[in-house]
């Protein structure tokens, strides 16, 4: 909401600066978004009269002007087609600038040369001046304008004004207007509101009720509908006060009664709408007699249609709201008007309506049809049904000083059920408790009072408010906000200032949820991550259809979470695994020349479990580029990564973590994004994958190294952690390694030998370790060597050769009979 | 032939020049041997001191002795020269080359913000709670004293869910969370909840469609606007340094009355050109909103507060577009 402050003073005085008027404004709640100072926006523009008018030389769309300033005459190359010589029209001088549009910086004009030839100053058209009107020509003015005169001066314009630019909180329509601004300036400074005087001269010959007749058939709808009648005005051209003041807000000028209303609408907040009464059709009257022009406020009926002001015909549905006449729709009630009965040129009569329509209508008329304006933002915020009648006398009564013209007498006003006052009470004490201030009941009183929420007295009995310590205030019809105690509360306090309840210390009760717990244990495996060379990522929650579908077995597309309003096809599906986004940032970082990455993602993805969307917490691992960071030495320095480097980082990360006893299954067959994968597992539980991006896949995000991707359940992973720790002595006495080498077909997994090592029992046994895998050599082909280092300790002694080598040669022959292998002694 | 005493000194600086000329181990323990062994010519002069005269004795077995300390000294100091040697690398290390180093990952910038200010509550009593994204438009609306025909609950706002019954969107604001904790717990409450919340706007410097907000909900006896203001207070000047100021301006939103705009001043600001910059919105719980979860509005009162994590790291950080947070690129990603 834009205002002035000259409009304002009409209202209300106030002492002091634009800036401090702005800071108390921000402070009661209607933050000011911009200020800007108006008046001096013409600097350095000047009536100007062109002497001569020759073509440029060397431009074919260029003329050559001598130009009489006032002061002498200079030489402007002008690109307008517009004008002759002896035309009166604005020039701006050098080193003035423009009036700024928006999002630009000013522009200053300079001496320069144009095609060769010096030009001194710019004549203006009325956009470059931010006027409204045509861009293509020049500014024309009428011959008497005096050459030399300030175009300020000119205009009229030369009083300064501020314009405020305001954010009006959704819950206080009264304040999308002037007066309703000027009224909170009051309550906060106690300076008197002046309201203008609204005395209307009458034709005592003609009756608004002879002339028009209401019918409201959806008075649930529209619970008020007044009409207004005033016969021979002439439309013509706004006087200048008003063009400028509408043009200052950033209302287009349209002519003197369109632009009554709009002023009235911003001045008082209830929007108005002006017919062309003779476009009014008649009701069909008594005895063949015809009946009176007739406003039907009714509903659509299925398929009707109406062509609004802005020229678009809308399809309307049946719970659209219509102004109509008895034969057609003439206007979308609280939206906008029809074309049919718009003031025109050749409009006499007006019929003025001022109404007040349910703000849950207009709002799903106005959603529905796309189609917002500033009556329907007022309506569907909610107008002031108490004051229709008395913005229908304030229009009217403009209208008569602007386009002349005859007001019909009284007013037709629909009303059939008129809105009961509401009252709220408060209780002084409630206040001083919510605030945390004790605020003299006589303040609050005042503070109320200054609102106009006069206290009415506590049941006809003596007893005042403030000694009952409750006030029951009536509302006035225009704070439709102001609902149940609360509300007063926050009044007060508004009107008291926030800044002065004094902060006090935190206190109070402890807190407890159970997610604090699993706040913590997502952080420390954050840190583990990290300490482990990985960075964590954030990715989109919101993915493309493609990328999800690109991460997922086909038989799982269908448990993909949909959106039903998408913004782009880019956007249009939850996550269903992290490992879509990491693959996402691996690509991005690749394309912007990072290849060597090590990422995670710690976050919440989604599936459809039987029909309804789940969300899971998962964590993503991946992988590519070098091994090593970069050095300037040694063989190993440009390895690239592999599965085990990612299989290692996730051991050494659920070791830390705290979850044990799981083991891998190696994925059979073929995966549409893996070319060797393995499912981690616990038990019958699937914790999640580890596997190789395919070559293809990786191609396909433009990554060339081999790409190592794991995916978890973070939720899993949380449930079967065990962080606790438990103390174990140091071993006091020496331990004995033995190693044993087999050798063993492929097919033999590293778990299988573990499994027979366990199985064999072997007394004393500490650790075992593979240290090496070997094939080629004296190893026959489609077999490999592993070797196994064996660390033998007793807890309270230590452990003789002899009984090492017997317990060592137990298990040699154990594993021999065990396993496919051949046992390379020595 | 010289007196023995007399020989004391030139054979005591031959062994000496051969102990220096000696390249390598072998080489000094074979000069050792030539002069200080069993058959060595040191040893030689040392068995000859038994033939002397008794007078000459004294003075020639203290030098002799003498000599021998200075060649022992001599022979060990030159061993841990060639000891030392020995071991040097053939090229010495140049302490001004990179060296071999481990790299540590980084927490991501959000994730930092969010531990720095889940720190700063904790040490005011309060546990992090969590809830879900999906919501439903009670929870994410209705429970919040936003009724159907609020603009907020604009599906231009809005994500909703491919999924007609019941009707789920992506919550728009942690609030969501305020009503699922007080519907299962019993108050006094004292939570934060950091999360990511969705907003259908396209994506720009400012905007993201997935972004993270920080909830706080106090609810408790006798709870007032004070104690908001000065909670608000200690949380942002830990945050954001302690010569910020904070600013509350009279503000709407529907799930609080009173409502608040908060505003911060503080150097960062000022760089800025600006007086005040707005952080976060907050008030007192509606009692509608107490009323809706069961809570008796008479005997419980609480404030609620949100805000962008995103905004926060930006103006801590200087980082000038939104969706860096969400690229990953790591040349970002390793700055925090």
């Amino acid at each position: 909401m834009k205002i002035t402050l000259q409009w304002l003073r009409r209202y209300v005085d106030f002492n002091g600066t634009p800036e401090d008027l702005a800071e108390r404004l921000t402070m009661l709640g209607l933050e000011v978004e911009g200020v800007q100072r108006t008046g001096a926006e013409f600097d350095g523009v000047v009536v100007a009269q062109v002497i001569t008018r020759d073509p440029h030389p060397n431009a074919d769309k260029l003329s050559v002007c001598r130009v009489n300033d006032g002061q002498g005459e200079r030489i402007i190359v002008c690109g307008a087609h517009n004008f002759q010589a002896g035309d009166k029209v604005p020039l701006i001088l050098p080193g003035h600038a423009l009036p700024a549009r928006r999002g630009e910086p000013p522009y200053t004009i300079k001496v320069g040369k144009i095609r060769g030839i010096e030009s001194h100053g710019m004549m203006c058209s009325p956009s470059e001046l931010g006027l409204s009107g045509d861009a293509e020509g020049l500014l024309i003015l009428p011959p008497t304008a005096p050459v030399g005169q300030p175009f300020a001066e000119f205009l009229g314009r030369s009083g300064q004004d501020v314009v405020f630019d305001l954010e009006v909180t959704p819950n206080r329509p009264d304040l999308n207007s002037v007066i309703g601004i000027a009224r909170e300036i009051s309550a906060a400074t106690g300076q008197p509101l002046r309201l203008p005087e609204t005395t209307l001269a009458e034709d005592p010959d003609s009756r608004a009720a002879d002339g028009v007749a209401v019918r409201i058939e959806d008075p649930d709808l529209c619970p008020r509908y007044t009409a207004r009648l005033i016969r021979g005005v002439k439309i013509g051209p706004s006087p200048d006060w008003l063009r400028r003041l509408l043009e200052l807000v950033g209302l287009r000028s349209i002519s003197n009664v369109v632009d009554v209303t709009n002023f009235v609408m911003l001045e008082t907040g209830q929007p108005l709408h002006a017919f062309d009464y003779r476009l009014i059709s008649r009701a069909a009257g008594e005895a063949g007699q015809e009946g009176l022009p007739t406003i039907v406020v009714r509903r659509a009926r299925p398929g009707e249609k109406i062509a609004t002001l802005d020229g678009q015909e809308r399809s309307l549905t049946t719970d659209m709201l219509l102004i109509a006449d008895e034969q057609r729709a003439i206007a979308l009630a609280g939206v906008m008007g029809g074309l049919n009965s718009e003031i025109n040129d050749r409009t006499a009569d007006v019929l003025l309506e001022s109404a007040y329509f349910k703000p849950t209508s207009i709002r799903r008329t106005s959603k529905l049809l796309d189609l917002r304006s500033d009556a329907s933002y007022r309506y569907e915020r909610g107008a002031d049904i108490g004051i229709a009648d008395w913005a229908s006398r304030r229009a009217a009564q403009l209208i008569l000083e602007t386009a002349g013209g005859r007001l019909a007498s009284g007013v037709v006003d629909a009303y059939p059920r008129p809105a009961a006052p509401r009252h709220v009470s408060v209780r002084f004490a409630r206040t001083d408790a919510l605030l945390g201030i004790p605020i003299p009941a006589a303040e609050q009183v005042g503070h109320l009072r200054r609102l106009g929420l006069e206290p009415m007295a506590a049941g006809g009995s003596e007893t005042t408010p403030e000694a009952a310590g409750i006030a029951t205030v009536q509302i006035p019809s225009f704070r439709v906000d102001l609902k149940e105690e609360v509300d007063l509360i926050e009044e007060i306090g508004r009107l008291h200032g926030v800044d002065r309840i004094p902060a006090t210390p935190p206190r109070g009760a402890l807190g407890a949820h159970p997610h604090d717990a699993v706040h913590d244990d997502l952080a420390a495996a954050r840190r583990l991550l990290c300490g482990l060379g990985l960075s964590e990522t954030q990715g989109q929650t919101l993915i493309s259809d493609a990328l999800a579908a690109r991460v997922l077995p086909p038989e799982e597309a269908g448990s993909i979470v949909r959106l039903g309003n998408p913004l782009s096809s880019d956007m249009n599906v939850l996550r269903p695994s992290l490992t879509a986004g990491l693959l996402d940032a691996l690509r991005r970082n690749i394309n912007r020349q990072e290849s060597d990455l090590a990422l995670f993602e710690i976050g919440r993805v989604f599936r459809l479990r039987e029909a309804a969307p789940a969300d899971e917490r998962h964590l993503g691992l991946a992988l590519t580029g070098r091994r090593h960071q970069p050095f300037w030495s040694g063989a190993d320095r440009s390895q690239t990564l592999d599965l085990y480097d990612l299989k290692g980082i996730l051991e050494e990360f659920l070791d830390l973590f705290g979850v044990r006893g799981y083991s891998y299954a190696r994925r059979a067959g073929a995966h549409p994004l893996f070319l060797e994968s393995a499912q981690i597992v616990q038990g019958k539980q699937v914790l999640g994958e580890i596997g190789q991006l395919l070559p293809a896949a990786a191609r396909q995000l433009d990554l060339r190294d081999a790409v190592l991707v794991a995916e978890l359940s973070m939720d899993l992973l949380l449930a079967r952690r065990n962080a606790s720790k438990q103390f174990r002595p140091l071993p006091a006495f020496p331990s004995v390694r033995r190693d044993v080498a087999m050798v063993a077909p492929e097919s033999l997994t590293h778990e299988a030998a573990l499994g027979a090592i366990r199985k064999a029992r072997p007394t004393h046994l500490e650790a075992v370790e593979l240290f090496d895998v070997f094939r080629g050599g004296q190893v026959p082909a489609g077999h490999k060597s592993m070797a196994y280092a064996l660390t033998y300790r007793h807890p309270e002694r230590t452990l003789t050769d002899a009984e090492v080598n017997a317990i060592h040669e137990k298990l040699v022959a154990s594993l021999k009979q065990d396993l496919p292998v051949q046992v390379r002694e020595g | 032939m010289p007196a023995l005493i007399d020989q004391i000194e030139p054979l005591k600086q031959a062994a000496l020049a051969q102990f220096q000329a000696a390249e390598d181990m072998a080489a000094l323990d074979q000069a050792r041997s030539q002069f200080l062994g069993a058959h060595g010519q040191f040893t030689a002069l040392m068995k000859q001191l038994g033939a002397l005269p008794k007078e000459e004795k004294p003075a020639a077995g203290k030098q002799i002795n003498q000599a021998k300390g200075e060649l022992e000294a001599a022979l060990a100091a030159r061993r841990s020269e060639l000891e030392l040697a020995a071991v040097l690398p053939k090229d010495p290390t140049d302490f001004t080359l990179p060296g071999r180093r481990r790299g540590l990952g980084c927490s991501h910038p959000l994730t930092q913000v969010i531990e720095d200010i889940v720190r700063s509550f904790r040490k005011l009593g309060f546990v992090v709670a969590d809830g879900p994204e999906i919501e439903d438009d009670y929870h994410c609306f209705d429970a919040l004293n936003t009724p159907a025909d609020h603009p907020a609950r604009d599906t231009q706002d809005t994500f909703y869910l491919d999924h007609p019954t019941p009707r789920l969107l992506l919550r728009t604001h942690t609030s969501s969370v305020q009503i699922r904790v007080m519907e299962k717990q019993a108050p006094p409450i004292r939570i934060i909840v950091p999360g990511r919340v969705y907003r259908r706007d396209n994506a720009d410097a400012t905007h993201n469609p997935t972004f993270q907000q920080i909830e706080g909900l106090y609810v408790d006896r006798g709870v007032t606007v004070g104690d908001l203001k000065g909670t608000v207070e200690f949380v942002f000047r830990e945050l954001l340094g302690a010569d910020t100021r904070i600013r509350f301006r009279p503000h709407y939103f529907s799930y609080t009355e009173p409502s608040f705009e908060i505003d911060f001043a503080n150097a960062t600001v000022r760089k800025m050109g600006k007086a005040w910059l707005e952080i976060a919105g907050c008030g007192m719980v509606h009692p509608q909103v107490f009323v809706n979860v069961g809570y008796d509005p008479e005997q419980w009162t609480g404030w609620a507060f949100g805000f962008g994590i995103e905004r926060i790291a930006m103006l801590r950080y200087g980082v000038n577009d939104i969706r860096l947070f969400y690229e990953n690129d790591q040349r970002f990603l390793r700055q925090f």
